[in-house]
């Protein structure tokens, strides 16, 4: 297996371990990723895109599966009244892994810490819409135009119009005092 | 043969089918949830027909095959065809675009089918669509599936369009989330039939041991022929540049003797041999292994290349299923079919050698392999 890829299946037991319960579900992963490469600048090689649900690259649940057939995680679903959701582990693999990529995870050990710290405690429809947010406001750093908090609150509610626009204002605001939003890779 | 113009109908049209059936099957959500009426939804069909049909525009010659000749940008990411497809967008279809008669009907702008073939936020509120152009059921894969199949020969491939048709929905498949397409309850073996067809075609088709050396020699001769040894950037007389590198162009070139040791290889039919393969999921002794035989062939192995897929992905876009009489019953397909949720992601590992030299790599392999087999 490449190192880079050893590097990316070796953080999602990490990130389950560190989350709340000893697990963290599919949306999260995804999220946990994006804000991870693109706030604090961890060199994973995803490319993200925009879809409804948020930055997406499909190559996050690719290896997730790989992840699960090494028996580095495991994944349960869980079923409730309104939906579904899925539970993340470590596996009875994962430190095999996480020793083969001990210098990656090493290195961003602090980063991955703050991922869980800074948004652990959010439900997964927020994350969406933090995600969404944070991909707005990079999106305009990369054009060199930066855009205020109002345009970003418009332009996601736009893309999500079950938000109000007040509500992603104020997560904007949340994520400006934490010097989430302008912090570009 | 068929081509990648032929296969860009074929997802506008699809497209275009699957749109039509979410519209009039998914009307209530569309309105309440996505605020959309009559006339933004008879602008947003024109946007992704568009979309579908130019999602691919920008492939350089034999599409994926040479993708790895994309230069690198700044940020030191690979530029990939999506990238390509835009700018063409943008830029050289525009005034065609925009300019049409017909549009006077509906308004649109270049940008707005280059966002929601990009996914960025300018596409707005059609950003609901984009998993018709890449997503779990797109356009795209439902028509290369057939098509493939179709011009293939083989009995893979196929399945059920016209059920997923009558079926699919935009569905609320979680409270807070936004709407995501699915099918109903009864459309649920059409959808597993959608996700096996991919896996067939993966496996016996485009990770054909044979096919992948192929790809190997093609990126190698392109190598040769392009200036520098990479494709342009996508910008101004780099777009105008690459635009030049057809499947024909190379073709001459090929046939002209050019492309260096691997353009000669496909001249002569020649192709790399697969030595060793790891199973298509390995476990962790399957990689130990493979580590081992890499180290004892040392510079015989000439390419290392992988094949790594995931058939379906129960994450974000796992395909919800509804009951149609009771709405607030929502599963994902994994959990109605045990055949999806067995499916693991292939990860698979080839190590190829040349033809001169692959009965000696053959014997330092089977030294391995019939060694961790006796253990």
């Amino acid at each position: 297996m490449p190192e880079a890829n050893e590097s990316r299946l070796a953080i999602f037991p990490v990130l389950a371990d560190r989350s709340k319960g000893g697990h963290m579900g599919r949306t999260a992963l995804m999220k946990y990723m994006y804000l991870l490469q693109t706030v604090r600048g961890v060199p994973l090689g995803y490319h993200f895109t925009l879809y409804s649900y948020g930055p997406f690259d499909s190559d996050v649940l690719s290896d997730l599966s790989i992840a699960e057939a090494l028996e580095a995680v495991k994944t349960e679903l869980e079923l409730y009244s309104g939906g579904y959701g899925y539970k993340i582990r470590a596996g009875r693999n994962a430190k095999w892994l996480e020793r083969r990529a001990s210098k990656f995870l090493n290195k961003y050990s602090g980063d991955i810490d703050w991922v869980i710290k800074k948004f652990g405690a959010f439900t997964s429809a927020e994350l969406e819409l933090i995600g969404t947010i944070v991909y707005v406001d990079q999106e305009s750093a990369g054009g060199k135009k930066r855009i205020g908090l109002n345009q970003i609150a418009k332009l996601v509610h736009e893309i999500k119009p079950h938000f109000a626009e007040s509500k992603v204002l104020q997560f904007a605001q949340k994520l400006e005092k934490e010097k989430i939003l302008g912090a570009a890779s | 043969m068929h081509t990648r113009f032929e296969h860009s109908l074929g997802v506008m049209q699809v497209a275009t089918l699957l749109y039509d059936a979410i519209c009039q099957k998914s009307a209530e959500i569309l309105k309440s949830d996505l605020a959309y009426n009559k006339d933004g939804l008879g602008r947003d069909r024109q946007l992704v027909r568009f979309a579908a049909l130019l999602h691919d525009v920008g492939h350089s010659p034999f599409s994926h095959g040479s993708e790895d000749l994309f230069p690198i940008r700044p940020g030191g990411k690979r530029f990939k065809h999506e990238d390509y497809s835009v700018e063409i967008i943008r830029s050289e279809l525009r005034s065609a675009i925009e300019e049409h008669n017909l549009n006077a009907n509906y308004g649109l702008d270049a940008e707005d089918i280059a966002a929601l073939v990009e996914g960025t936020s300018k596409a707005k509120q059609p950003i609901f669509w984009r998993d018709l152009i890449d997503g779990q059921m797109d356009a795209d894969r439902m028509d290369y599936l057939l098509r493939d199949s179709y011009h293939t020969g083989v009995k893979y491939g196929g399945f059920d369009l016209s059920r997923i048709l009558t079926t699919i929905r935009a569905i609320r498949s979680r409270d807070g989330h936004s709407p995501q397409l699915g099918v109903s309850r009864g459309g649920w073996h059409a959808a597993e039939g959608l996700v096996l067809a991919r896996y067939f075609m993966f496996t016996q088709i485009y990770f054909h041991k044979t096919r992948v050396a192929y790809d190997i020699h093609l990126r190698g001769a392109l190598k040769e022929l392009l200036p520098g040894g990479f494709f342009p950037a996508p910008s101004g007389l780099g777009l105008k540049s690459y635009l030049k590198w057809d499947d024909w162009k190379v073709l001459g070139l090929l046939a002209g003797g050019k492309g260096g040791s691997h353009g000669t290889r496909l001249r002569t039919r020649n192709h790399f041999r697969r030595v060793f393969d790891t199973p298509e999921v390995p476990t962790k002794k399957d990689l130990e292994i493979f580590e081992r035989v890499k180290k004892k062939l040392g510079r015989l192995v000439v390419a290392e290349e992988y094949s790594t897929k995931s058939w379906y992905k129960t994450g974000q876009p796992d395909i919800p299923v509804i009951d149609d009489h009771n709405p607030k019953d929502v599963k994902p397909l994994s959990k109605y079919s045990s055949v999806v949720r067995g499916l693991k992601a292939n990860n698979q590992i080839f190590l190829y050698v040349s033809p001169e030299k692959f009965e000696s790599a053959d014997a330092k392999v089977r030294e391995i392999t019939s060694h961790a087999r006796s253990k």
